[in-house]
């Protein structure tokens, strides 16, 4: 592909979506409102499994202002909560979740009851009231526990799911050293500091059904109400307004959503809902609850031959949009930067009596890391090779990219790795951080009786996976520009990121462009913001739109200076003949007026490939020894995104990411009862790190393996941050406490460190 | 909810009056910090809720011949940002800047904290480590006690209807004296503790523990003073056979609960680790004055 110029790019632009927000004037869901509206509440099951028999409403009903309650029997019409177009899978629909429950419910906080009420404390109140009559069930809480019965004829293991590729058995027949761990991540999630929210619409003059706080992936979930609600694409609109943040599992479609919109038709007023922080807490999605049983076989020289992995994977209650996304990705990325040259997996894809889990940052990444390093470093210590000659022995190099995974089964997509220099990264990495000389120093102080220790994380992430995004930008007669994508914002800086790569293809000030995302109804399609996608796809949508715009700008401007457009460039927004700082110019606002038809443009970037960055986790920790305590006193991500649009953002990116993996590797866990009660419903029992816990992250970014799928190289960075990070810790302690293979369990709490270090 | 009423009355008589008037249902505010929680978790419904902040002396701080009288419902920062009080008692200031955060801290006060009745309190065990002396009033008239005999089980206190405390004395410092307090928590900041220990010691010019108090938090129904724990330290220069006497000691005393904060072993071995450290704090500051 051709060299694009990169001025612009990489600069530490500020944000351009931050003045409203630091002013107070962010339009955050919960400040979204409409006359006359309702408010709903929702009653959720207080059992984790049981059957309903009976649901008296008549108390709460009574109360004033309370307008309709509804339970499954009212919206009896409505199917379950669909699954994204491209995840349908009929195995799995029986497993998805009612809009509200029908006669069983399947976890603490499953959708029973909706109260529509002039108030929302009015609402609450009569929530209080409602009574749900239940026969309780057995309870699983586990996926390792037998399965049970998911509904009347139906086991609740969803499903055996399975990516094989090479000859295992033939791979452990020849091995000269097998290693089998049994490795558990425990159950945690993304809590974006904004919960979820709702606030339905319905224009009866337009017959448009309109949802307001909308977030990630507006256009699919437009999709997916409109196969669920059989109307034209034309007459559900999503929009989204600021986000305060998403991490994979904001903006999926929930049954709060529908229950908004219908409400909104059916009673005839707006509905809001929003959500408060306990029921986020048991509502939400989930992740990461997995149990691997791995094994790997190596020669004598410690080359891997062959790795086999059979796992349990937690699914809570229902089947959510993204299918068997999770485990499937799991499986997908478990031999992550090495060449292993035989493979299988298999999963059990089990439905327990917990909150539905789905995608979370890195999903499946972050457990299969977590995975695969414990491996490499089991494998170091019994083959006696150092950990990171080791790793580098068995790295897949950049002769041999771009590097397929092509699995057996009919149906399972092949992996094909674009490019990047692993052996390289690491080089750098090691340099950066001086490695010999910062082993040299833990060795000093464990002499001296520290506990302290190092660990390593190395992994691969997929990002911009395709299909295909658009993008429509205009300049309008004052010069302003307008870039129209159907990309969404969590937070992340997307405005700044789109204009920084428009304000570099067009030669324009990136001050002057406004960006619009996340309105279903201004832009027919959209891939929005998930799987480290925004930057890639929309990204490079914008890049296309823009350098067609450009071209067209350049040839418009040919004419009107009655100059050969090839001696002509944009310079801050105005056309210049190249190099001169005097001679003729126009600027774009002054074309955008002369030409009739204005001056813009919409292009799109197409692929079917997807971008792979790749990245190495680095963590120093201290385990007092007497508490079990674990500080992190260093933590260090290196990471190749082949083209960095803005440096600053990236960095928060990848920064913000590594401290939700610490939370997950240390402190983050929704534990639940036997009973399938959830424990962790507040902040002050669902332990996020706080500032004084984690270290000043150090970033090394490169641009080493710009991706030939986009003209400017893009990988993803969204999720770089958090991949390696359990098993970088892991890895740390059981350095710093001296047991190798300590750690076999996440999140590592101080208790069952301290539990660790008495048994040994 | 039903309907609350909202009074600030400004002398302690008044509020004695609408305490005892309204009597269980009547709840004392003073930063608000547990009790407006407690409202919107729907764990305590009152009838009324009494401000004390606008009664006399009660956000005071005052010295006389280095013993130091404070209000009760005065501020956690502003005893922080107390000059003499924190370098007097730096230990309290300890267990207070645990407390939440800033901005929480910026209302809680010790009384609330004490008077809350959570086994976990984090200004609890230094103030009974203190010898610190609660200034109570009432309809029966004013009495004092110490502040161990606050608490008598989870949120529950020794106080009777109509009555709230208006300060705390604590002695004057002797020479060669420190306290310190030390929580185990999860995680170092906005947690609630698995462990507390407050320390209190004084020693000789040759280095002699003469006095200690040693109490503990979050392993018992209510925060402990520990006798044997002291008496394990006095009379000796604090070594280690001592330390470790004193350690054992705590963990024989605890009688804590198996939580999803801590096992009950946990809580156990690790109240012996958190006092030593904590006696250790303590024990530089009393060689440093």
């Amino acid at each position: 592909m051709a060299t694009q110029k990169k001025d612009l790019l990489g600069q530490r632009l500020t944000r351009l979506e931050d003045p409203p927000l630091i002013l107070g004037q962010g339009n955050y869901a919960a400040d979204i409102n409409f006359p006359n509206q309702l408010h709903m509440r929702i009653v959720r099951s207080p059992y984790a499994h049981a059957k309903i028999t009976s649901i008296d409403t008549a108390e709460a009903a009574a109360i004033s202002g309370i307008v309709k309650i509804w339970t499954s029997h009212d919206i009896a019409d409505l199917p379950p909560i669909d699954f994204r177009a491209d995840k349908s899978s009929e195995e799995l629909k029986p497993f998805r979740q009612n809009v509200l429950a029908t006669d069983r419910v399947r976890y603490v906080g499953d959708p029973v009851v909706a109260i529509f009420a002039e108030d929302p404390y009015v609402a609450e109140d009569a929530a209080d009231l409602v009574v749900i009559n239940v026969e309780q069930l057995r309870v699983i809480t586990s996926a390792d526990d037998e399965p049970g019965e998911f509904d009347v004829g139906l086991s609740s293991e969803a499903g055996l799911l399975t990516h094989t590729y090479g000859d295992v058995d033939a791979a452990f027949a020849a091995a000269d050293t097998v290693i089998e761990l049994d490795l558990r991540t425990g159950r945690h999630s993304g809590v974006p500091m904004e919960t979820r929210g709702a606030i339905g619409v319905y224009d009866a003059d337009e017959d448009i059904l309109k949802l307001y706080g909308a977030a990630k992936v507006p256009h699919r979930n437009r999709d997916t109400l409109v196969r669920m609600l059989g109307r034209d694409e034309d007459k559900i609109e999503l929009h989204e307004g600021h986000t305060g943040g998403g991490f994979g599992i904001r903006g999926e479609l929930y049954p709060e959503d529908v229950l908004v919109l219908v409400a909104a038709m059916r009673l005839g007023r707006s509905v809001k809902w929003i959500e408060d922080r306990q029921e986020h807490m048991m509502a939400a999605n989930q992740g990461r609850n997995q149990h691997h049983l791995v094994k790997i076989a190596v020669d004598k020289d410690g080359m891997i031959l062959g790795m086999e992995d059979e796992f349990f994977h937690d699914q809570g209650g229902y089947v959510r949009t993204h299918g068997a996304n999770v485990p499937n990705r799991t499986m997908c990325m478990l031999t992550g930067a090495y060449n292993v040259p035989a493979y299988r997996a298999l999963c059990h894809f089990r439905l327990t009596n917990k909150t539905p889990a789905a995608t979370y940052r890195a999903p499946g990444r972050f457990e299969s890391t977590f995975v695969r390093e414990r491996l490499m470093d089991a494998l170091a210590v019994k083959l006696g090779i150092d950990r990171i000659e080791l790793r580098r022995r068995n790295l897949i190099t950049s002769d041999q990219m771009p590097f397929s995974l092509n699995f057996d089964e009919p149906g399972v997509e092949d992996m094909e790795i674009d490019n990047g220099d692993y052996p390289q990264l690491l080089d750098k990495a090691l340099n950066w951080l001086k490695w010999d000389e910062m082993e040299a120093d833990l060795e000093r102080r464990r002499a001296a009786g520290e506990m302290v220790g190092s660990g390593i994380g190395v992994f691969v992430e997929e990002s911009g996976k395709g299909p295909s995004d658009g993008a429509r930008i205009s300049v309008d007669e004052n010069g302003d520009i307008e870039i129209l994508t159907g990309g969404a914002s969590l937070g992340q800086g997307f405005e700044t990121t789109m204009a920084q790569i428009c304000a570099n293809a067009l030669g324009v000030d990136y001050q002057r462009i406004t960006v619009i995302h996340g309105q279903t109804n201004l832009i027919p399609y959209g891939i929005g913001a998930h799987a480290a996608r925004a930057t890639v796809m929309t990204g490079s949508a914008v890049n296309v739109t823009a350098l067609t715009l450009r071209t067209k700008a350049l040839d418009l401007a040919a004419e009107m200076l009655q100059l050969p457009a090839d001696s002509l460039d944009i310079v801050d927004g105005t056309v210049i003949v190249t190099d001169k700082s005097s001679g003729p110019s126009i600027t774009l606002a002054e074309i955008a007026r002369r030409n009739e038809e204005g001056l813009a443009a919409e292009d799109f970037h197409k692929t079917k490939e997807s971008a792979f960055p790749y990245g190495i986790h680095f963590a120093v920790v201290k385990v007092d020894p007497e508490t079990g305590s674990i500080d992190v006193e260093r933590f260090m991500v290196a990471y190749d995104v082949g083209c960095m649009v803005n440096e600053m953002l990236l960095e928060g990116q990848l920064v913000g990411g590594c401290i939700q993996g610490i939370g997950g590797a240390l402190y983050e866990e929704f534990v639940y009862s036997d009973e399938g009660e959830p424990m962790a419903v507040t902040f002050a029992d669902y332990m996020i790190p706080t500032l004084d816990r984690v270290p000043t992250v150090e970033c090394m970014i490169t641009e080493d393996a710009p991706s030939p799928h986009n003209l400017l190289g893009l990988k993803g960075g969204g999720e770089g941050g958090i991949n390696g990070v359990g098993a970088a810790i892991a890895g740390a302690i059981d350095q710093a406490v001296g047991i190798p293979g300590a750690i076999t369990q996440l999140p590592v709490t101080p208790q069952r460190m301290k539990e660790i270090l008495n048994n040994s | 909810m039903d309907d609350v009423r909202y009074e600030a009355p400004e002398s302690p008589d008044a509020a004695i009056s609408l305490l005892a008037e309204a009597g269980s249902s009547a709840r004392v505010f003073a930063g608000g910090t547990d009790v407006m929680v407690q409202i919107h978790a729907e764990l305590i419904d009152p009838g009324v809720i009494v401000d004390i902040k606008k009664v006399p002396g009660i956000m005071d701080i005052s010295e006389s011949d280095g013993a130091y009288t404070f209000g009760a419902a005065t501020p956690g920062m502003v005893l922080m940002a107390h000059e003499g009080l924190s370098s007097t008692w730096p230990g309290i200031i300890d267990g207070v800047a645990l407390i939440g955060s800033i901005q929480v801290k910026g209302r809680a006060s010790i009384g609330g904290n004490v008077c809350n009745g959570s086994p976990a309190a984090d200004s609890t065990p230094t103030m009974i480590a203190a010898n610190a002396v609660c200034n109570i009033v009432g309809p029966n008239g004013e009495r004092t006690a110490p502040v161990e005999d606050i608490v008598t089980g989870p949120g529950k206190t020794s106080l009777v209807d109509g009555e709230f405390i208006l300060s705390f004395s604590l002695p004057k410092r002797p020479a060669h004296s420190g306290d310190a307090y030390l929580r185990l928590t999860p995680r170092t900041e906005m947690d609630i503790a698995v462990v507390g220990a407050g320390v209190n010691i004084t020693l000789d010019d040759d280095g002699t523990c003469t006095a200690a108090r040693i109490s503990l938090g979050a392993v018992a129904p209510t925060p402990l003073l520990v006798a044997e724990a002291a008496d394990a330290l006095i009379g000796t220069k604090v070594d280690d056979a001592a330390l470790t006497k004193m350690g054992e000691a705590c963990s024989a005393a605890c009688n804590p609960i198996s939580d999803k904060r801590g096992t009950k072993e946990y809580r156990i071995k690790t109240a012996a680790v958190i006092a030593r450290r904590a006696v250790e704090i303590a024990l530089e500051r009393a060689r440093e004055n």
